[in-house]
């Protein structure tokens, strides 16, 4: 059910306002991610300097979305789910920057590896940045749709991702052991994964967020079997 | 005090029970199946609330919706507008007020009021205006009144302000300050609750945040029920929080619950700005 327009028509219009940059915000940190990973698998120098280069554009965003949220507290004292979409909005940007972060960490050991000869062990990233990707994409429709069933969903799948980190992890550094000569590359592989299990951490964050703004449920910090 | 949990209130027949779920809370008023009606118009419908003992509890509605009605019957005071009828009954600390054996008078000396406009008694002194509710029981002892003036001033927080004009007029004082006074002289009768019908409404913000300040701290004391149209107001200083519409209770609750998720899309739609 659509919510009726405020009498104060200031209000909806702030709102709006915060909810696409928001938006905005989502789809820039999301390219992000992409060219990041991008630059990895293409070894593509350019598409990382892209992917770095976004980032100075999301943490203006995040400013300009810390800034709307408190003044709309200011001016109109928001209450009931006014008041959590605020808030939350205010939490997905922190989430968001933070994500756009390590897509720059990813770009920049991405270059690294480019400067060496390929190394086949970069497929083992490649599940991890769908799982990570497709979790970040769910969030934010959680968020943007208020669907509380597709937030739940999100979070469970953070605990694949955490496998395949520890996986690959484990497979990488194996082939250290075994071949000392590409150490570094290993490591930056390495460090890719941490970054995209990193990823999935805020897309859960966000996943959170988004169930608390639709139902005023705190999900965070829960086990499998509901308890603290 | 355990806080009670949340009670949502089904728009549908009949009414709503708004009752703190958790008995350990003692309640001071049982209403029960109250209606009001002033000649035809029916002012209150069918409402069933029970009112926290030592909390505040805050009734918010649009203009119309009853909330002023609601209070006033808590002590009587809408008979005095012509043509009233009641149904239902309003029980405090048990005893039925409605009740053909209770004096109005004894009602309102148990429940005092405190109005929008601050009204002190135009011709009378500061110190007079606090006790005259005891002088007109027929107190006349003056260390006991002068006793009884310091203690109420001082727990209407204008003591400090007003020890050394106690013989100046009333109106002469700030309108803050006023209305400290008229609870003042509410509290000289020594009632066990306050009923405040939107009591900062024609207060400054230093002011009202005096008059909530003192809500606060009485609260220990008293169980006070305030009308107010201002939210944010509500959110600050009451335990719970009710909402009408149309003479109905619509949702009854805690007040974080209210104004963080409340159950009733009416109350979301009034609470958010969405209509008045």
């Amino acid at each position: 059910m659509i919510a009726p327009k405020h009498i104060l028509g200031t209000f909806d219009e702030a709102l709006s306002s915060l909810r696409n940059n928001v938006l905005m915000m989502s789809g820039l940190t999301e390219r992000s991610l992409e060219r990041a990973m991008k630059g990895l698998f293409e070894r593509n120098d350019n598409v990382c300097a892209n992917a770095i280069a976004d980032d100075e554009e999301i943490d203006q965003l995040e400013k300009q979305i810390d800034k709307d949220g408190v003044d709309i507290l200011l001016r109109f004292q928001p209450v009931a789910s006014d008041l959590r979409r605020v808030v939350a909005a205010m939490k997905l940007s922190s989430n968001l920057e933070r994500m756009a972060d390590q897509a720059t960490t990813i770009a920049r050991r991405a270059r690294k590896l480019n400067q060496h000869p390929p190394l086949p062990e970069v497929e083992l990233i490649r599940p991890m940045y769908e799982q990570a990707m497709s979790m970040f994409r769910d969030s934010v429709d959680a968020f943007v749709r208020e669907d509380v069933d597709l937030g739940r969903a999100v979070v469970p799948r953070d605990e694949r991702l955490d496998d395949l980190n520890r996986v690959a992890s484990h497979k990488l550094v194996d082939r250290m052991a075994q071949d000392p000569d590409q150490l570094r590359g290993y490591l930056n592989l390495i460090f890719v994964g941490r970054c995209l299990e990193r990823v999935g951490d805020h897309a859960t964050n966000i996943a959170e967020d988004a169930v608390y703004a639709a139902a005023a449920e705190d999900i965070r910090h829960q086990t499998a079997a509901g308890s603290v | 005090m355990t806080p009670p949990e949340q009670t949502v209130v089904e728009r549908v027949e009949p009414p709503v029970e708004a009752t703190p779920a958790d008995e350990s809370v003692r309640c001071t008023f049982q209403v029960k199946n109250l209606s009001i009606w002033y000649g035809e118009k029916r002012a209150i419908n069918n409402v069933t609330l029970d009112i926290a003992s030592n909390a505040v509890t805050a009734i918010i509605g649009p203009s119309g919706c009853g909330k002023s009605t609601f209070i006033r019957a808590l002590n009587r005071m809408h008979e005095l507008v012509p043509k009233t009828r009641v149904e239902g009954t309003v029980l405090l600390q048990g005893e039925d007020l409605y009740s053909s054996s209770v004096d109005p008078a004894v009602v309102r000396r148990r429940v005092g009021m405190v109005f929008q406009k601050s009204n002190p008694f135009p011709t009378m002194s500061i110190g007079e205006n606090v006790v005259i509710g005891l002088r007109l029981n027929g107190v006349r002892d003056r260390k006991f009144l002068n006793e009884r003036l310091e203690r109420s001033l001082r727990m209407a927080a204008l003591w400090d302000e007003v020890k050394d004009d106690l013989h100046k007029p009333g109106t002469s004082l700030s309108g803050g300050q006023q209305q400290r006074l008229c609870i003042a002289r509410a509290l000289a009768v020594e009632p066990e609750v306050l009923l405040m019908d939107e009591p900062c409404s024609a207060l400054d913000p230093i002011a009202t945040a005096k008059i909530e300040e003192l809500i606060y701290e009485l609260k220990a004391k008293y169980t006070i029920v305030t009308v107010t149209h201002n939210m944010q107001q509500a959110g600050r200083i009451s335990d719970y929080t009710a909402f009408f519409y149309l003479g109905r209770l619509v949702e009854f609750g805690p007040t974080t619950k209210i104004f963080t998720n409340p159950g009733e899309r009416q109350t979301e739609d009034y609470i958010t700005g969405r209509f008045g």
